[in-house]
């Protein structure tokens, strides 16, 4: 069905903030369609790669591929290999971003926040844009509040919304950094439906996440990092049923 | 300041003040509507005494004049009347008011006969927009429009990552905020034009009666648009930079440039946030204006001072500080509307 192996690729990706090594050397593979969970304590770098990803920290070193193509290649700090401007503008626009404090553009409404990056970026008519708009927001189940500013909403229509808003580029691989850390308990639940729904549409997710039973049932892999590196993945089952390793153990233990 | 919220909270006030309130509201609105008739131009003229009137019928036949009348629209009226030596013979004030004239050449009257006059000069009135208060607000807004774009530049400069950009805005700003904005309008207005060789009043057509004005106007435009940028220009970064990071993180994961960023996102929330600041840099800037005196500009500042030498009244400031008093409030009025309608969305 597509060209290539996987949408994107980790190689070695390593990143610090001066002395302080925050990734090493993780390794990572999303193939189309897959909904894969990072999960691990604080201060794990589940973030941080993350935000590498979309070029909002730059590596240390490392190779990032985007459809099996060699992205970005950095050797301590140096850049050996960036791929051309304007195709990397492109490449960047195929990851979708959903953040922890949604950042939400608040002086716009609903859906002028939907509408203004494929206006200015994708440089779609109002029309089209709006259309688009409508839509997605339709599907986040918040149509009734299209011409609402985001203050006047709650945290779970908030961060609706954001999705809805990176949806809207159409991109072919949503980031999602701990989406519902920010929420009240009882609005966690609207935002974890949405994503089921994208979840079961075959959009390919890599959700940073605390949420264990949304991990549990969405995700196809699930991965544990712990101090900036990879440390055990496998399916649901593999993790929750049967953890290995003391780290991990330790980990839901405390969680759960 | 409990103070202060307790005398504008008007629901808690007692019903005695209210009622006085009421009353004095009452009686400005009413004095305010019976100054609104007039009497006209003749009707006043013929209010001048016996004696006055005589002497202006005996001019008429003789070639020398020796009476003055001035006439403003604020019906006051003032005859001047010298004897062939120079010496002033007669002199005979009025004031219209309600329909009304009365002499105001003593006493009470007299005062707010004067008041009034000097009131009408510093408002410019029968002459052109350089002069009295037109001149203080054109200036200042104008300063303030070209400040504040030039200020948005000076402050993207500024955090810039561009070492070579953001030294060179940071200079701009030291320098225009670490002299006095006096020596920068001498600089403007005396030294500019000798180093490059032409003169400001020699910018607009020879002849123009007004061209020495419209020249000094257009340094001192200049300079004041120069010197409100470099305020204006840390205004601007502090609220831009008051603007939460995600906002920004925000727009470049969806794809779009630092401009776009910058245009449509950034820039638009910090405007609010610019408004109180930039409201208090306009105040001030209404008063800065009044240095124009320096460079022989007819604002509210150099006619009282005028005045006060020519008819040595020294009680000439007071109308002074009251109109801009006025100017002051309307202008905080206003910004605060703007900001009222800038915040819609919070």
């Amino acid at each position: 069905m597509s060209d290539f192996e996987y949408i994107l690729r980790t190689e070695k990706l390593c990143k610090s903030f001066g002395h302080l090594e925050v990734l090493t050397d993780v390794d990572l593979g999303v193939k189309m369609g897959e909904v894969i969970c990072i999960i691990g304590p604080s201060g794990a770098g589940k973030s941080t790669y993350l935000r590498s990803l979309n070029q909002l920290e730059t590596i240390t070193s490392g190779k990032i591929y985007i459809k099996d193509e060699l992205f970005l290649h950095r050797e301590h700090n140096r850049t050996i290999h960036r791929i051309e401007p304007d195709r990397q503008k492109a490449m960047l626009l195929e990851m979708g971003m959903v953040f922890q404090s949604f950042n939400l553009f608040p002086h716009k409404t609903v859906l002028e926040n939907v509408m203004i990056a494929q206006v200015l970026v994708r440089k779609k008519s109002s029309d089209a844009a709006r259309r688009l708009a409508g839509e997605i927001i339709n599907m986040v189940g918040l149509s009734d509040k299209l011409d609402a500013y985001p203050s006047k909403l709650s945290g779970g229509q908030q961060q609706r919304v954001a999705i809805a808003r990176a949806l809207a580029m159409e991109p072919e691989l949503m980031l999602f950094d701990e989406p519902t850390s920010a929420l009240d308990p009882e609005l966690v639940g609207e935002v974890l439906a949405v994503m089921k729904k994208l979840a079961s549409q075959g959009i390919t997710m890599l959700v940073v996440t605390h949420e264990m039973g949304f991990a549990r049932e969405a995700a196809d892999r699930v991965i544990f990092m712990d101090q900036g590196r990879i440390a055990q993945q496998g399916t649901p089952q593999d993790i929750f049923q049967n953890p290995e390793g003391e780290r991990l153990q330790q980990f839901l233990q405390s969680i759960l | 300041m409990n103070f202060l919220k307790r005398i504008i909270d008007v629901r808690g006030w007692k019903r005695a003040s209210k009622t006085a309130a009421i009353v004095i509201m009452a009686a400005v609105a009413l004095l305010a509507a019976l100054s609104w008739v007039n009497v006209s131009e003749e009707e006043m003229l013929q209010s001048a005494s016996e004696e006055m009137q005589e002497i202006i019928r005996q001019e008429e036949a003789s070639s020398r004049k020796y009476v003055t009348v001035t006439y403003n629209s604020f019906g006051f009226i003032k005859y001047l009347s010298f004897s062939t030596s120079g010496a002033k013979a007669v002199k005979e004030t009025y004031i219209a008011f309600a329909g009304q004239v009365y002499p105001a050449d003593t006493g009470f009257l007299k005062f707010i006969g004067q008041m009034v006059n000097y009131t009408y000069r510093m408002l410019g009135s029968g002459q052109n927009i350089l002069h009295g208060v037109k001149l203080t607000i054109l200036l200042t807004t104008l300063s303030m429009v070209i400040g504040s774009i030039l200020s948005i530049f000076l402050a993207l400069g500024k955090i810039s990552k561009n070492k070579f950009i953001s030294k060179i805005s940071s200079a701009y700003v030291f320098f225009f905020r670490g002299t006095p904005l006096l020596i920068q309008l001498f600089v403007i207005y005396f030294s500019v034009p000798v180093i490059f060789g032409f003169s400001w009043r020699g910018l607009f057509a020879i002849g123009d009666t007004e061209a020495v004005y419209k020249g000094a106007f257009l340094a001192a435009l200049i300079a004041f648009s120069l010197n409100a940028a470099a305020y204006c220009a840390e205004i601007v970064r502090a609220a831009i930079q008051s603007i939460d990071k995600g906002q920004g993180e925000a727009a470049k994961a969806l794809g779009m440039t630092y401009g776009q960023t910058m245009r449509h996102i950034i820039i638009p929330q910090s405007i609010r946030r610019m408004i109180p600041p930039l409201c208090n840099e306009f105040v001030m800037m209404i008063k800065d204006v009044s240095l124009v005196f320096a460079i022989s500009l007819m604002d509210i500042t150099t006619i009282s001072k005028t005045i006060m030498t020519s008819e040595g009244n020294y009680l000439v400031f007071f109308p002074a500080l009251v109109i801009y008093l006025i100017i002051t409030a309307i202008f905080t009025f206003l910004f605060g509307k703007i900001e009222k309608r800038l915040s819609v969305y919070e």
